[in-house]
C-alpha cells in the first residue's frame, strides 16, 4: 500500500509489535488491580487466626498453614454438599442451555403471531424485583410440595430464564436469514436447523449461557437457602456461612473454603474460554 | 416435528422422575415422624460454628435422650437469612416448630401474627419470674408472652490495662463518669505528629451507638420512654449528642474514618490491637481477647454515667425462643422451650459460651462454676444486667431508626444542629405512630 | 465441525421461490392457483406453530412460575398485606403514602437514579474496552482471560469488605495510588457525596461479566471485513468504531437495556455495606431495593413494598420501550430485519 522509504516505526511488523507490547504492559498493570482481592483471599485462608487478628494486617503469612484447608472443609460434611451441588448445577445447566436457546431461537428466527407482544413480556419479567414474587413463589412451590427437594432449584433452569434468552436472542438475531430459508429448501425443519445450524455457529454464545448458569446455579445462595430444610441437603454457599458467627467469624477457614468453592468456577471458565478465540466466526465457520 | 414431541416427552419425563424422587422427603400434612415413630419437632438456630454448634447441638442430645415420644431436630440456618426463610414459611403455612429469634423485635412479630401465644402454657407467676424482668418485658404484647428468652448481652467498658500505666493511670480505678472518661481518653491518646499512633476512647466504636448514650445521659430511657411516649429530643439526649460531636471534632472525622476503614472488616479488632485504649463492647468480646489478645492485660468495668449522681446505664439485646405461627407441634415445641430456658440447658449454655443467659439462677450457678478471668468477666456482666436497658421495636413505628438514623449522621458530619435535627426526628416519628 | 446444510446459493432463495411461483402461474389454472394458496397457507401455519412450540418451555414456565405471584403482588399492592396475617383492600392507600408521606421514597428513587444513570455507560464502555484487550494475541492472554473474569463470579461479603479496605480514606489502595499523583483522595464510604461514586467504581472492577459476553460477540465479526479494511488503509480507530462497534451492536443493546434493570435492583451492596442495611451516612446508599426490602421483611409492609416494585416496574417499563424503539434506529442485525 505504500511506496519509497518509510520509517522503521511506521512498519506494519513495528506498529505490530509496538501494539502488542502496549497491550500486554496494560493488562498486566489491570491485572494487578484485579488480582489483589484474590491475593487478599489466598493470604488469609494460609493465615493463623492469631495472624489475622493482628493490626496492620500482614501481606503474607508469616507461615503458610495449609492445613486450614483441609479443617475447613471437614468442620462441616463438606464433600457432601459439594456434591448436591455438582448435582443441582449439572441439571441447571443443560436445562439453561437447551431451553433457552430453543426459546431463543423462536424469538429470533421464526414467524409467527403476538411474537414481539410476547416477547416485550420476555422483558417485562426481568423488571419487577425479585423481593415481592419470593414469598408467592415460596407458597406456590411449598403448595406443591416441592419444599425440601431440589426440584424449585432445577425445574425453574428448564423453563427458560428471561435474561438468557434476550441474549442469545440477541445472538441469534445475527445468523442470516438466508442461510436458514437455503436450510428449509434443503428439507430442513426449524429443529433441525436450531440443532445442527445455530447452535454450531453460535458458540461462543452458548458457551457464555454455559458458564454463566453454571456461576449463577453454584454460587446461588438464597434459592437453597429458602427450599431446602435438610442439611444433608445444604449447597457449598450455605455451608460458607456455618464459619460466620454472631460473635466471631473464623475468617482463615472462610477465606480457604471460598477459595475452594471458588476454584471449578475458575477452571471452569479457563477451560471453556478457548472458544472465544478469534477466528471462530461465522465466515470461518460456514466456509471450513 | 416429531423430534420436539420426543424432546418435550424426554422432559417432562425427566422432571416426573425429579418429583417422583422428591416425594419421599416431601412435607405431608401429618406431623412427620423418625423411623421409630417419634414426633419430629423442627428446631432451627443460626448457630452453626464451630465452636457454638456442639453446645447447642448437645442440649439437643440431651433432651432427645430423656424423650421417647419426641425428637428434636436441629437445623442451621444462616444469620439474618434464616427470619427470611422463617417468614415464607410461616406464610406458607410449614414453619419451623421453634425458632431463635429476635429479643427486640418480638411484639412486632407477635403483632403481626407470626408468633404463638404461649399464654396458655404459662400459668403461674414462678416461671415468668425465673428471667430478668427488663427482658421478659420485652416478650410480652398485649398482656401476654409470645416467647421466652433465652440468652441476652450487655455493655461494659473494657480497658487496656498495660496503657493505663503507660499513661500514669491507675490500671484498678476506670473512669466512672463521662468528664473522667474524656479526661482519661486526653491522656491515653498517642500522637505522632499528626497521625494518632493510639486513640484513648471514641464512644462509637465497640457496640454502643448514639442512641445508647443517649439513654445512658437520659436516665436509662430509650427513644421510646417507659410510658411508650417518643422523647428523642429531651434535653439530655440532645446534650449527650453534642458531645459525642465534640469527640468528632477534638480527634477529626479523617482520623475517625480512617480507623474505622482499618477495621471495618472485622478481622481484626482495634482494641485487641493496641490502637484503642478503651471500647465499649459486649461480654462475649472477652473470648475474642482470649483468644487473640496474646495475654493482654485488661479490664471491664460498667460504663460510665453522664454524672457523680446516675447510674451507669448499659444497653443489652438478646434472643428468645419462640414457636412460629402455624407449627404442627406446639404442645411438643413448648415441652423443649421450657427445657431450653430451664437451669440446667442455660448454665451449660453460659459456661461454655461466656455469653449472659436470660434465666437468673444459671446465670448465677454459672458465675460460681468459672474461675480467674472467666469469672471476673462474667460475672461483671451479671452484675451489669441490673442496669442493663432493652430497646424493644416500638409496635407502631418500627422503622424509627431509619427515620433517627439519617439526621444523627448529618449532626455527627457537622451538618446541622442537635436540637434541630432531633426534633425533626421526634416530629417524623411521632407522626408515623399517629398514623 | 462442518455444518450439515450447505448455504452456497442461498442468496438466491427469494428469486427461486419467486420464479417458481411465476411458473405456477404460468399455468393460469385456478384448482393449482388454490392449492398453492392453500400450501403457502399451510407453510405459515407450520411455522407459527413451530414459534410456539420453540417458545412453549418459556410460556409454561412464565404462566407456571410468574404470572401467579405477579398477579398476586399486584393485588397485595392495594392491600395492606403483611405476609403473615393481614391483606386487607385499602384501595390506592399505598401509592398515596408513597407519593407524598414517604420521604425516603423519593430518597432513594434519587439514589438509584444517581447509579443507574452513571454506572450504566461507565460499565458499558468499560466492558467493550476490556473485551477488545482481550481478543488480541498476545501472550498469556489465556490467564489473563480468565483473571479478568475473576472479580465477576466473585460475590459477597468478602469483596465488600475487601473494598472498604481499598476505599479507607487513608491507607487504602485507591487513595493511596491519588497520591501519587498528587491528588487528596475523598473520604468514599463516610462522605455521603462520594458513597455512590465508591460503588461506581466497585461496579466497573466486575465488568468481567460483561466483558464475556461482548468477547462472544466479537468472536462473531467476520475477519473477512478487517481484512479489506486494512486493504482500504483504514487505522485502528477507524476500524474500531466503524466495524467492530457496528457489529457487536446487539450485544450492547442487550447489555444497556440488562444494565438498566440491574442498576435500578441495586441492593446487596448496599445492603453489605451499610451497618444492617441503613441506608449509610445520611441515607446516601439507601436504594430502591434496599427501601423496599426494609419495608418488605423488617417492618412486614409487605403491601406497600408491593406497591413500590410495580412503580419501579412502570419507571424500568417506560425505559425499556424507549431503549426498544431506540434500539431499531442503531442496533444493526447482520441476519436481516426483524419482523
Amino acid at each position: 500500500m505504500s511506496t519509497g522509504a518509510i520509517p522503521f516505526y511506521q512498519k506494519k511488523f513495528f506498529r505490530k509489535l509496538i501494539k502488542k507490547s502496549l497491550v500486554s504492559l496494560i493488562l498486566f498493570a489491570g491485572s494487578l488491580v484485579i488480582l489483589s482481592p484474590i491475593i487478599w483471599m489466598i493470604s488469609t485462608s494460609l493465615k493463623t487466626p492469631e495472624e489475622i487478628a493482628q493490626f496492620p494486617p500482614s501481606f503474607l503469612p508469616d507461615q503458610f498453614r495449609w492445613s486450614n484447608y483441609i479443617e475447613a472443609w471437614s468442620t462441616a460434611p463438606f464433600t457432601r454438599w459439594a456434591m448436591n451441588t455438582s448435582f443441582i448445577t449439572f441439571f441447571v445447566v443443560i436445562g439453561s442451555v437447551l431451553v433457552n436457546s430453543l426459546v431463543a431461537y423462536g424469538f429470533a428466527k421464526i414467524r409467527f403471531r403476538g411474537k414481539n407482544i410476547l416477547f416485550l413480556i420476555v422483558l417485562s419479567s426481568m423488571l419487577i424485583p425479585g423481593f415481592v414474587l419470593l414469598i408467592p413463589q415460596y407458597m406456590l412451590f411449598s403448595n406443591l410440595g416441592w419444599v425440601n427437594t431440589y426440584l424449585p432449584l432445577i425445574v425453574p433452569a428448564f423453563l427458560g430464564n428471561a435474561f438468557f434468552i434476550f441474549l442469545l436472542r440477541q445472538f441469534f438475531m445475527t445468523l442470516p436469514n438466508e442461510m436458514i430459508e437455503a436450510a428449509k429448501i434443503d428439507g430442513a425443519n426449524h429443529f433441525q436447523i436450531w440443532w445442527k445450524i445455530a447452535m454450531p455457529l453460535m458458540k461462543p454464545a452458548v458457551i457464555t449461557i454455559a458458564i454463566l448458569s453454571f456461576n449463577g446455579a453454584w454460587n446461588d445462595f438464597l434459592g437453597p437457602l429458602l427450599y431446602i430444610n435438610d442439611e444433608k441437603l445444604y449447597t457449598l454457599q450455605i455451608g460458607l456461612q456455618t464459619f460466620k458467627g454472631t460473635v466471631q467469624t473464623q475468617w482463615h477457614y472462610l477465606m480457604a473454603a471460598s477459595v475452594m468453592v471458588l476454584l471449578p468456577i475458575v477452571l471452569i471458565f479457563f477451560f471453556f474460554q478457548k472458544y472465544f478465540i478469534e477466528g471462530s466466526n461465522i465466515t470461518s465457520g460456514t466456509k471450513g | 416435528m416429531k423430534k420436539i414431541l420426543l424432546w418435550l416427552t424426554l422432559f417432562m419425563l425427566v422432571m416426573g422422575l425429579l418429583a417422583g424422587c422428591s416425594n419421599s422427603n416431601g412435607e405431608g400434612a401429618e406431623p412427620r415422624k423418625t423411623k421409630d415413630g417419634k414426633i419430629i419437632v423442627d428446631f432451627w438456630t443460626f448457630w452453626g460454628s464451630e465452636t457454638r454448634r456442639p453446645i447447642i447441638e448437645k442440649i439437643v442430645d440431651d433432651y432427645n435422650a430423656s424423650q421417647d415420644k419426641v425428637f428434636i431436630k436441629h437445623t442451621f440456618l444462616p444469620w439474618g437469612d434464616i427470619w427470611t426463610k422463617n417468614l415464607a414459611a410461616i406464610a406458607a403455612g410449614n414453619p419451623p416448630d421453634v425458632i431463635i429469634n429476635d429479643i427486640n423485635s418480638v411484639s412486632h412479630r407477635a403483632k403481626n401474627n407470626q408468633a404463638e401465644n404461649l399464654s396458655k402454657y404459662i400459668n403461674n407467676a414462678d416461671f415468668k419470674n425465673k428471667f430478668y424482668p427488663e427482658l421478659w418485658k420485652t416478650v410480652e404484647y398485649e398482656g401476654d408472652p409470645y416467647a421466652v428468652p433465652f440468652n441476652t448481652d450487655t455493655r461494659l467498658l473494657f480497658y487496656n490495662k498495660k496503657a493505663f500505666k503507660e499513661a500514669g493511670l491507675d490500671p484498678n480505678k476506670p473512669p466512672e463518669t463521662w468528664e473522667e472518661l474524656e479526661a482519661y481518653a486526653k491522656k491515653l491518646d498517642k500522637k505522632d505528629g499528626g497521625k494518632y499512633e493510639r486513640i484513648g476512647f471514641y464512644p462509637l466504636w465497640g457496640s454502643f451507638g448514639p442512641e445508647s448514650w443517649m439513654m445512658n445521659a437520659d436516665n436509662g430511657e430509650g427513644y421510646i420512654d417507659k410510658d411508650g411516649d417518643v422523647a428523642i429530643a429531651t434535653k439530655e439526649k440532645v446534650k449527650a449528642l453534642n458531645w459525642i460531636k465534640s469527640w468528632n471534632d477534638r480527634i477529626g472525622n479523617e482520623n475517625i474514618n480512617a480507623y474505622k476503614a482499618d477495621f471495618g472488616s472485622e478481622q481484626s479488632n482495634p482494641f485487641i490491637a493496641g490502637k484503642v485504649a478503651m471500647m465499649i463492647d459486649v461480654g462475649t468480646f472477652y473470648t475474642q481477647i482470649r483468644d487473640y489478645g496474646k495475654d493482654m492485660d485488661f479490664g471491664v468495668a460498667p460504663i460510665p454515667a453522664v454524672s457523680k449522681n446516675e447510674k451507669n446505664w448499659s444497653q443489652g439485646g438478646g434472643f428468645v425462643a419462640e414457636i412460629p405461627k402455624g407449627s404442627k407441634n406446639p404442645d411438643e415445641a413448648w415441652k423443649f422451650i421450657e427445657y431450653l430456658t430451664d437451669t440446667e440447658a442455660q448454665t451449660y449454655w453460659a459456661t461454655e459460651n461466656f455469653d449472659n443467659v436470660a434465666n437468673i439462677k444459671a446465670a448465677e450457678k454459672a458465675q460460681s462454676l468459672l474461675e480467674g478471668k472467666d469469672k471476673e468477666v462474667y460475672g461483671a456482666t451479671v452484675k451489669n444486667m441490673e442496669v442493663t436497658k432493652l430497646h424493644p421495636v416500638p409496635v407502631n413505628a418500627p422503622d424509627y431508626q431509619s427515620k433517627i438514623n439519617p439526621t444523627i449522621d448529618a449532626v455527627l458530619l457537622g451538618e446541622r444542629k442537635a436540637e434541630e435535627a432531633l426534633k425533626e426526628a421526634e416530629k417524623s416519628v411521632k407522626q408515623s405512630i399517629d398514623q | 465441525m462442518p455444518p450439515l446444510f450447505k448455504y452456497e446459493g442461498g442468496f438466491e432463495m427469494e428469486t427461486v421461490y419467486a420464479n417458481k411461483k411465476k411458473k405456477k402461474i404460468s399455468k393460469k389454472s385456478q384448482k393449482v392457483k388454490a392449492k398453492n394458496r392453500h400450501m403457502i397457507r399451510s407453510l405459515r401455519l407450520r411455522e407459527e406453530l413451530s414459534g410456539y412450540l420453540f417458545i412453549a418451555p418459556w410460556i409454561i414456565g412464565f404462566l407456571f412460575l410468574m404470572l401467579g405471584p405477579l398477579l398476586f403482588s399486584l393485588y397485595t399492592s392495594f392491600t395492606n398485606y403483611n405476609i403473615t396475617s393481614e391483606m386487607e383492600f385499602i384501595g390506592l392507600e399505598n401509592y398515596k403514602r408513597m407519593f407524598t408521606a414517604d420521604q425516603l421514597f423519593w430518597t432513594s428513587l434519587w439514589n438509584t437514579l444517581y447509579y443507574v444513570l452513571f454506572s450504566v455507560p461507565v460499565t458499558t464502555a468499560g466492558a467493550i474496552l476490556l473485551a477488545v484487550l482481550l481478543n488480541q494475541r498476545v501472550p498469556g492472554m489465556k490467564w489473563y482471560r480468565t483473571l479478568y473474569y475473576l472479580p465477576a463470579v466473585l460475590s459477597g461479603v468478602a469483596v465488600y469488605l475487601l473494598w472498604m479496605q481499598l476505599l479507607s480514606p487513608s491507607t487504602g489502595l485507591v487513595n493511596t495510588a491519588l497520591s501519587w499523583f498528587g491528588i487528596k483522595g475523598p473520604a468514599w464510604l463516610f462522605n455521603p457525596d462520594w458513597t455512590k461514586p465508591a460503588l461506581i467504581l466497585m461496579k466497573l472492577w466486575s465488568v468481567g461479566g460483561g466483558m464475556l459476553l461482548y468477547l462472544a460477540s466479537l468472536q462473531g465479526v467476520p475477519k473477512t471485513m478487517y481484512e479489506a479494511a486494512d486493504i482500504d488503509g483504514a487505522g485502528s480507530l477507524q476500524k474500531f468504531f466503524y466495524i467492530t462497534i457496528p457489529m457487536i451492536t446487539p450485544v450492547i443493546f442487550f447489555d444497556v437495556v440488562t444494565s438498566l434493570i440491574g442498576g435500578f435492583q441495586i441492593f446487596q451492596e448496599a445492603y453489605v455495606m451499610t451497618e444492617n442495611g441503613d441506608g449509610g451516612p445520611i441515607n446516601s446508599l439507601l436504594f430502591y431495593n434496599l427501601h423496599m426490602w426494609n419495608n418488605a421483611f423488617e417492618m412486614f409492609n409487605m403491601g406497600y413494598a408491593s406497591s413500590m416494585a410495580w412503580v419501579l416496574f412502570v419507571i424500568v417499563m417506560i425505559l425499556t420501550v424507549l431503549n426498544l424503539k431506540l434500539g431499531k434506529k442503531w442496533v444493526y442485525y447482520d441476519g436481516g430485519d426483524e419482523k
